[in-house]
């Protein structure tokens, strides 16, 4: 295994650029390495800018989301570098689990370590588990595990099935309305730094062969969670998969349930249709 | 059914360290540091998931979208959602009143615990639109035609596009309240060596106050800030002789400055009070009772009263009320807005003439000991987050009382803008 350390978060704008300039041509198995970042410490002005953005109160427990904006970055290097065998343009957040272990504060310097694994077949192509773990004093606190989906893509002879299922409790009730604007792509990506096109403008989104502009997933997931901010266990597994994509703008309606022994279950719908965008569970560790 | 009164025990409290304005807090809102105050009281108390009677808070600089402030950070924080909640504003009074009503309700068996609170924040501040711009864009809404659309924005001129900041200016009288304070300060004869001296006591004072840890139950750490931000440990009569005036600078003898005015601050508190029974049920203290409490006004604007000095007049009362002397407490809290402020106020009722013309006294309430005012520092070293300060004092003041033993009793004031004060008691 090579494990590379980092100094410095890696551009992500010139990475979009790399991934999509040297998108063909790829395949075979996934690289056998690990990117890391060590005594990352969040800056005070990015994160209040995040937690207005998916509606957290500014404290100094971090949201259980935020600790994806510092790895992501590494994730994409890894996912934009030739060694990667799918394509990033196209790449679709199709679930995301994060184990948040203990509150961990804004002022912790944090280790970070992103790895790829578990390239899978699905009915629409292949998928692919983007992982982070996050440590703090030589613990791991936070460890994630992104599950993106390449349409058309071709898994390797003998990969596992992907494993796309979350069972989730009824729903009948929205507890909240959000009308999610034009702009929501733009802004989470100001806050995450995932410049994605798809997320941008119905132009550049269509390039890529989406509608109009689509929501991030993990912005979804944020503001859902947000929603829920001094409800929430203090260490717990979160659990979503993204079903529909959020085309923007979109009036859409959270549902939230509490569970039984602690947690939450949780969809977020489109107001008109229905359709599901975001299925999730939060359950107590 | 007339109830029977009962007074509202005091078990604790929380504030965040209070900041400088534009610096450690810079980007939070009220809601952000009135969330996270209550937060800290919660996990201090064992609150979490549970109901209180009730919470009331406030800020005195308020964005319009923060009409429910408190009850949307009930929502936010770990309390019980089915926690009732309602904002207060009376300027720098709000805290201390906010607790008076708390206690209240306890008092008459309403409620048996509630959490009295207070925030404010001079960087994340809300700044309007210019007011004739406002005008126009309600016309522009309201307009049906093309031509009268044309007509409402014929009326946009370039300097509306400048925002409106919220002043610390009297609306009736346009000054400053710096300005005012230095008035009172000149017509009582405060002079800039005593104000100097009462300011290096309060930074002095609070230094020693974390030294001992008194804070380490009271003040919960938020973003980065473990102590107040404006507190300098080290500083002297010397330093603070060598700042210019800021205040009554049409004076040549104008005497009050940066540092002996309280500073522009960010932060929130927020204080636990109860029933006596529900204190003991979870086992929690009993610091003090909120024993009565009084407000009053001046006319500073036509009457010839000084802006701060409402607290002169409602001390006499609740003491009148309590067959109580103004000797007769071991702590004392006066307010700092400015240090001249607290000295006026002390001088005032040293005065037989004021004291006799404006109070109606026989005899003047007399001289306090001056080794017991503000023994934990006050807000010219604290800071002042104008709706924050009432709970940072009484959540003090129930603390410091209670080290000193059973029987102790100490008296608050609190001056506000628009020429009012709210004063009250606290026994251990």
């Amino acid at each position: 295994m090579a494990r590379t350390v980092l100094q410095t978060a890696p551009s992500m704008p010139a990475l979009f650029a790399r991934a999509a300039v040297t998108a063909r041509g790829r395949g075979g198995d996934l690289p056998d390495t690990r990117l890391a970042r060590t005594g990352v410490r969040v800056e005070a002005a990015a994160l209040a800018a995040y937690d207005r953005v998916c509606g957290f109160s500014l404290a100094d427990p971090l949201p259980p989301t935020y600790p994806h904006v510092l790895a992501f970055p590494l994730q994409l290097a890894l996912m934009s570098d030739r060694s990667f065998p799918l394509a990033l343009p196209g790449l679709v957040h199709v679930r995301n689990r994060i184990d948040l272990l203990r509150p961990v504060r804004a002022d912790e310097a944090l280790d970070l370590e992103v790895w790829a694994e578990r390239l899978a077949r699905h009915p629409r192509g292949a998928t692919v588990d983007l992982c982070a773990s996050v440590s703090a004093g030589g613990a791991e606190v936070w460890r994630s595990r992104s599950t993106y989906l390449a349409r058309g893509a071709k898994a390797p002879e003998g990969a596992p099935e992907s494993d796309l299922s979350l069972p989730v409790g009824e729903l009948p009730r929205p507890v909240a309305t959000w009308r999610v604007p034009d702009s929501a792509g733009r802004r989470y990506a100001r806050v995450s730094g995932d410049v994605n096109p798809i997320h941008l403008s119905g132009l550049t989104a269509k390039a890529f062969g989406f509608k109009r502009a689509i929501a991030h997933g993990m912005w979804v997931e944020a503001r859902a969670l947000g929603a829920l901010t001094g409800r929430l266990p203090d260490a717990m597994a979160v659990d979503v998969v993204f079903r529909k994509p959020l085309l923007l703008p979109s009036t859409v309606t959270l549902a939230t349930a509490p569970v039984v022994g602690g947690g939450w279950d949780l969809a977020v719908r489109n107001l008109q249709s229905g359709a599901e965008h975001l299925l999730g569970t939060v359950r107590p560790l | 059914m007339a109830p029977q009164t009962r007074k509202a025990a005091i078990v604790g409290g929380n504030r965040i360290p209070f900041a400088r304005s534009n610096s450690a807090y810079a980007q939070a809102s009220n809601q952000d540091m009135l969330t996270a105050t209550l937060d800290g009281l919660v996990a201090r108390f064992g609150l979490q998931g549970q109901q209180v009677g009730e919470v009331v808070a406030g800020a005195v600089l308020k964005h319009a979208r923060d009409f429910n402030l408190t009850r949307e950070a009930v929502l936010g924080s770990r309390l019980s959602a089915a926690t009732p909640a309602y904002d207060v504003q009376q300027a720098c009074g709000t805290g201390l009143e906010a607790a008076v009503l708390v206690a209240n309700k306890i008092a008459l068996g309403q409620i048996e615990s509630g959490i009295a609170g207070g925030v404010d924040t001079t960087s994340d501040a809300p700044l309007a639109i210019h007011d004739e711009m406002r005008r126009v864009l309600i016309a522009l809404s309201s307009a049906r035609t093309l031509r009268q659309r044309l007509e409402a924005l014929a009326g946009v001129r370039p300097g509306m596009f400048v925002p409106e900041a919220p002043r610390n200016a009297e609306p009736r009288t346009g000054l400053a309240m710096g300005d005012h304070q230095a008035i009172t300060a000149r017509e009582w004869g405060i002079s800039r060596e005593a104000q100097d001296e009462l300011t290096v006591r309060s930074h002095h004072n609070l230094a020693a106050a974390y030294e001992r840890g008194f804070f380490d139950d009271l003040v919960t750490p938020y973003l980065g800030l473990t102590r107040d931000e404006n507190l300098r440990p080290d500083t002297s009569v010397e330093k603070l002789a060598k700042l210019e005036p800021v205040f009554g600078t049409g004076d040549p003898d104008a005497t009050m400055t940066a540092g002996n005015s309280t500073p522009l601050s960010d932060g929130a508190s927020a204080v636990l009070l109860a029933s006596d029974a529900w204190a003991a049920e979870r086992g929690l203290p009993v610091l003090a009772h909120l024993v009565d409490a009084q407000t009053a006004a001046v006319d500073h604007v036509h009457g010839g009263e000084g802006l701060l000095m409402a607290p002169a007049y409602a001390v006499p009362v609740l003491l009148a009320r309590n067959g109580l002397t103004l000797q007769d407490f071991d702590f004392y809290e006066v307010h700092e807005a400015f240090a001249s402020t607290v000295l006026a106020t002390l001088k005032a009722w040293e005065d037989p003439a004021f004291c006799k013309e404006r109070l109606g006294l026989d005899a003047p309430l007399g001289a306090i000991d001056r080794s017991r005012l503000n023994v934990n520092g006050s807000s010219l070293a604290a800071g002042h987050p104008f709706a924050a300060t009432g709970g940072r004092i009484v959540a003090s003041l129930a603390k410091q009382l209670h080290e000193a033993g059973p029987g102790r009793r100490g008296l608050i004031s609190i001056c506000a803008a628009g020429g009012q004060g709210v004063v009250a008691i606290l026994e251990s």
